[in-house]
């Protein structure tokens, strides 16, 4: 795509500020905002992984994947407000998460050992273990304080910490992954997803296109459930004091 | 000789919550001490922190100040679970856990991995007058005096020391009520349990206990027997209305 071409693609979003204008939705200067910070922030991402492409330096690659899982577990953790010490657990699901996936996918020789594979694919996956950590989050915060009778009777009975919220944790499991499993069970049909659909107009074969994309959705199943349960896990005691009180999780 | 239950000076405070600026208590310097199989109710106006205190002992909910102890050894030197399972607290709205009602009954066997003892259990349902229920039947489509009923025999079935029993009779009709009157008062007698038991019955509290602990403006204004609480019932206060 041309530089002219790419700046005429700007006309969608003045198409967008004037709908907001005329139907004074006052979303216009939110719009040139995102559109300043997408394009700065894909430009420099270009650039950077140019750079990385080039050099094919193993410590760049890690260095990138870092950046990315601590931004993501930054941004999952704002659904979190009022429960201590949860960007670190963020942190290590996804980094677990990682690890698992890509060492699969290398050792089974899924995927080229190249940055041009590893970095796209583990932005991906990290992204989508974002997603779902998030929404484990603000399902949790919800069936924690819905639920409060109900751990409160587990623990009368004299239930330990994990006892108490094991339903609660498997309702949350399950909520975050529903999203995934409905774009599995409608894709092609409902949707033609990003990568595929890159891949097309790049001029990759449309079959080749579907193998990875058929790859990167066992993946995002596989990276949803092992990162919301991994922080189950690590966060269900944080959800009591030390006295085995349910905790108020304040704002 | 070492009384089963001792609280001490216990105190809550509690934040004014329309400022956060002034902290006033709810009640302060609750002392008094229960023996073995003691059958106590405890009344007081609504908001006098009945529930609060039940919750307390209970390690719900923590005190300020002041100490519990259960058979001589402080609440903080015990573990938790051990605790709550000695002193078991039965809240006033019943919780029916997901699932059946054969899976309510089984939770305390399953939490602590122990034998369902189902004979046991079959007695208690019967006590409480459930006898004919079908155990397969959803907890959830109880009606509130069956969850209430049913929830009094789980926590029976971790044949606790003491009961902290919360109003545990509000939603049930004059049948029912006798029957977990009667059930209560039996099972205290065989098992030696003592239970603490919140009403805002009178009749309830003279059928019921041995003892009344009554509170007031944030104190445990009047600990004595039940005969006697009855018998001077126009000396502790202005008017005992509940």
């Amino acid at each position: 795509m041309s530089l002219l071409a790419l700046t005429f693609t700007l006309l969608f979003v003045v198409i967008t500020m004037l709908l907001s204008v005329w139907q004074k939705l006052d979303l216009e200067k939110d719009i040139a905002i995102g559109t300043v910070r997408a394009a700065i922030q894909l430009l420099a991402v270009g650039y950077v992984l140019q750079f990385v492409f080039q050099s094919k330096n193993l410590l760049f690659i890690v260095l990138i994947i870092c950046i990315m899982i601590v931004v993501a577990a930054h941004n999952a953790a704002k659904r979190a407000k009022g429960m201590s010490g949860v960007v670190w657990r963020i942190i290590l699901s996804i980094a677990t998460m990682e690890i698992l996936m890509m060492g699969l996918l290398l050792s089974l020789q899924i995927i080229e050992a190249t940055p041009q594979y590893i970095i796209p694919l583990s932005g991906m996956t990290i992204g989508n273990a974002m997603v779902a950590c998030g929404l484990f989050l603000t399902q949790l915060k919800r069936e924690t304080e819905s639920s409060k009778g109900e751990i409160e009777t587990l623990l009368a009975l004299g239930a330990t910490s994990r006892q108490a919220v094991q339903d609660v944790l498997k309702r949350s499991v399950k909520f975050c992954m529903i999203p995934t499993i409905d774009a599995m069970k409608t894709v092609g049909l409902v949707q033609l997803p990003g990568m595929m659909t890159g891949m097309i107009i790049a001029g990759a074969d449309p079959v080749e296109a579907v193998r990875y994309q058929i790859l990167i959705i066992f993946v995002f199943t596989s990276s949803s459930a092992i990162t919301s349960m991994m922080l189950s896990v690590l966060c269900y005691k944080n959800l009591f004091t030390k006295d085995l009180q349910l905790k108020k999780w304040s704002e | 000789m070492t009384a089963l239950f001792e609280m001490k000076s216990l105190t809550k405070n509690y934040w004014q919550t329309e400022t956060q600026m002034e902290c006033t208590y709810l009640f302060s310097d609750l002392t008094a001490t229960i023996d073995s199989s003691e059958r106590i109710a405890l009344l007081g106006k609504s908001g006098q922190g009945k529930s609060t205190l039940l919750r307390m002992l209970a390690l719900l909910d923590n005190a300020d100040s002041g100490e519990i102890r259960f058979n001589g050894v402080q609440a903080k030197d015990m573990d938790t679970r051990v605790w709550r399972m000695k002193i078991t607290y039965v809240a006033q709205q019943a919780v029916m856990l997901p699932g059946t009602i054969e899976e309510n009954l089984k939770t305390v066997s399953k939490l602590h991995n122990e034998t369902f003892n189902d004979k046991h259990a079959q007695k208690l349902m019967k006590d409480v007058g459930l006898e004919s229920i079908d155990w397969a039947k959803k907890a959830a489509d109880l009606s509130g005096g069956e969850k209430q009923r049913i929830a009094l025999v789980r926590s029976l079935l971790l044949a606790p020391s003491i009961l902290l029993l919360d109003e545990v009779t509000a939603s049930l009709d004059q049948q029912s009520k006798a029957y977990v009157e009667n059930l209560l008062i039996k099972w205290s007698e065989v098992e030696k349990t003592a239970f603490i038991w919140v009403t805002h019955d009178l009749e309830q509290a003279k059928k019921v206990s041995e003892r009344i602990w009554y509170m007031e403006n944030g104190t445990l204004a009047v600990d004595c027997k039940t005969e006697s609480f009855f018998e001077h019932q126009h000396s502790f206060s202005d008017s005992v209305i509940l």
